[in-house]
């Protein structure tokens, strides 16, 4: 059954292809001479995810736990935090990152070019608002862990830090993971934003070949814009199956959600 | 072995505890009864310091461990405890529950951790359920997987805080058989209960609590046949039905 339905929607999209190509909308030169400056693109956007997602794992687990400590003064950083980041639109954050770092280098370092720094702000920037978005995500996660629990592990003599370890972020973390998963096809997506303060990555090099194409046929436009939109779709594709992968190691025998 | 002298306890103007005495023998068994909200499971928890008494003493043995020295993990190695809900790590199997405190703790090799794990859990009735998860579990296996997790740390006395209270009928002997083993081997406990079989089989005394203080205290048979004091008549007339 699952065989016959994943065919079906292979066929139809074979069918769209074909029909798009029968429409003019396709040529398969073009769409192939373009392929070299999109994965250009591609591997950048690639650093930029294999950058973003652990660095704004590590913050959002640092101020989520932060949110759910005895110390007001903790708390009140992890809230301060999360309120700034969450409110900011990411573009935004970008732009005023590159300006700001942009200012410091050039008063203190006398780097002329910002540019030359656009992926590493952009990344930052990035790191910082889904860092944000995160910190909740592990905050219900780790208020999901009843408080008998931690007792029990006091009551057995483990330390705060070893129960903070063994016992709540364990499940804390297989709790967050279907929420950690959706937030990083997000981040994926939201790595074009770079794109704004001149990051070289998939999205730009779209824009870039769009440039070109428009002048020699609109239909250049569409093939580019579809090429890109395959390869995040492919990206996030195994972003996501590689985190199920790890919610399926996490799984705990006889805790799994009722099929209805 | 434990002894609890003038501790009283609050929480804002909650007054839980209202200078309590107690005074626990080595080898004793002692049950403790009350309405809930009777101040028992804050006493228990005083005792191996889940909860700081905000005054009074408490000693286990010589030491006096309401002194700001001692190191509540410390006093926690001491005495175990067994709650109402088992409150199992329900990440891991029984055998990894049991072997959390001792691998963590008592910092024990994985082999000979592995061998003591395996051996209390045999203890219990329950060396076939090894790999199973606390979901996997009854009520009553859960509980004595948390009984077993307790005694792998070899407290010197043990606490249980109703530990029949949330289970199905059924399955109320099985920890309670478990408990009174504990009993005849000579363990020191101290035993929030209503279970008037257990007290009366199993406990040389019965104190009764109510609004944070001890009321009464005796043999089973003086508590639950003639009690001297209004209060324990009323209550205990309720829970014998």
């Amino acid at each position: 059954m699952r065989r016959a339905v994943a065919a079906a929607a292979a066929a139809v999209a074979f069918a769209v292809v074909v029909w798009l190509g029968y429409r003019g909308l396709y040529d398969v030169t073009y769409a192939q001479s373009i392929v070299d400056d999109l994965l250009d693109g591609l591997v950048v956007t690639l650093v930029a995810v294999a950058v973003v997602i652990p660095v704004g794992l590590v913050v959002g687990f640092s101020f989520g736990w932060a949110r759910t400590t005895r110390s007001w003064v903790l708390r009140a950083t992890g809230t301060t935090y999360v309120e700034f980041f969450r409110s900011m639109p990411p573009l935004v954050l970008i732009v005023f990152s590159s300006l700001v770092i942009g200012l410091l280098l050039r008063a203190y370092l006398y780097v002329e070019n910002p540019f030359v720094i656009a992926l590493g702000v952009g990344m930052l920037a990035l790191a910082l608002h889904s860092g944000s978005y995160q910190a909740e995500i592990v905050r219900a996660g780790i208020l999901s862990v009843p408080t008998g629990q931690v007792e029990a592990a006091e009551a057995l003599g483990l330390t705060r830090v070893q129960t903070m370890f063994r016992v709540t972020l364990p499940q804390a973390f297989r709790v967050s993971l279907p929420a950690l998963g959706n937030e990083f096809a997000v981040v994926i997506k939201d790595t074009s934003l770079i794109s704004a303060i001149g990051g070289l990555e998939l999205s730009f090099q779209g824009t870039i070949l769009v440039n070109s194409a428009i002048r020699l046929n609109l239909n250049y436009v569409f093939i580019i814009w579809v090429e890109i939109a395959l390869l995040y779709f492919v990206l996030t594709t195994i972003v996501t199956l590689a985190v199920r992968k790890v919610e399926n190691r996490y799984g705990v025998p006889g805790l799994e959600a009722a099929a209805l | 072995m434990i002894q609890v002298r003038q501790v009283h306890k609050s929480y804002g103007d909650l007054h839980v505890l209202k200078g309590v005495n107690l005074e626990i023998a080595k080898g004793q068994v002692m049950c403790m009864i009350g309405p809930s909200g009777s101040g028992k499971s804050t006493l228990l928890r005083c005792i191996n310091l889940l909860v700081h008494p905000d005054q009074g003493d408490i000693y286990i043995g010589d030491v006096r461990i309401t002194s700001p020295e001692i190191r509540p993990e410390w006093v926690r190695q001491q005495v175990g405890m067994v709650f109402q809900s088992f409150n199992l790590f329900t990440h891991l199997t029984a055998l990894k529950n049991v072997l959390l405190g001792l691998t963590r703790v008592k910092k024990m090799d994985s082999e000979e951790a592995r061998r003591k794990a395996t051996w209390e859990l045999q203890r219990v009735g329950l060396g076939d359920k090894l790999d199973s998860y606390p979901a996997q579990l009854s009520g009553g296996q859960q509980q004595r997987v948390a009984i077993a997790r307790a005694l792998a740390m070899d407290p010197k006395a043990m606490l249980f805080d109703e530990p029949t209270s949330a289970l199905d009928p059924e399955y109320i002997h099985e920890v309670l058989d478990v408990m009174t083993q504990l009993a005849n081997e000579g363990m020191t406990m101290l035993v929030v209960t209503h279970e008037m079989g257990f007290a009366k089989n199993a406990a040389s005394e019965v104190v009764f609590m109510d609004q944070g203080q001890i009321v009464e205290h005796g043999t089973p048979a003086e508590i639950f046949e003639r009690p001297g004091h209004d209060r324990t008549k009323a209550f205990v007339s309720k829970i014998l039905g």
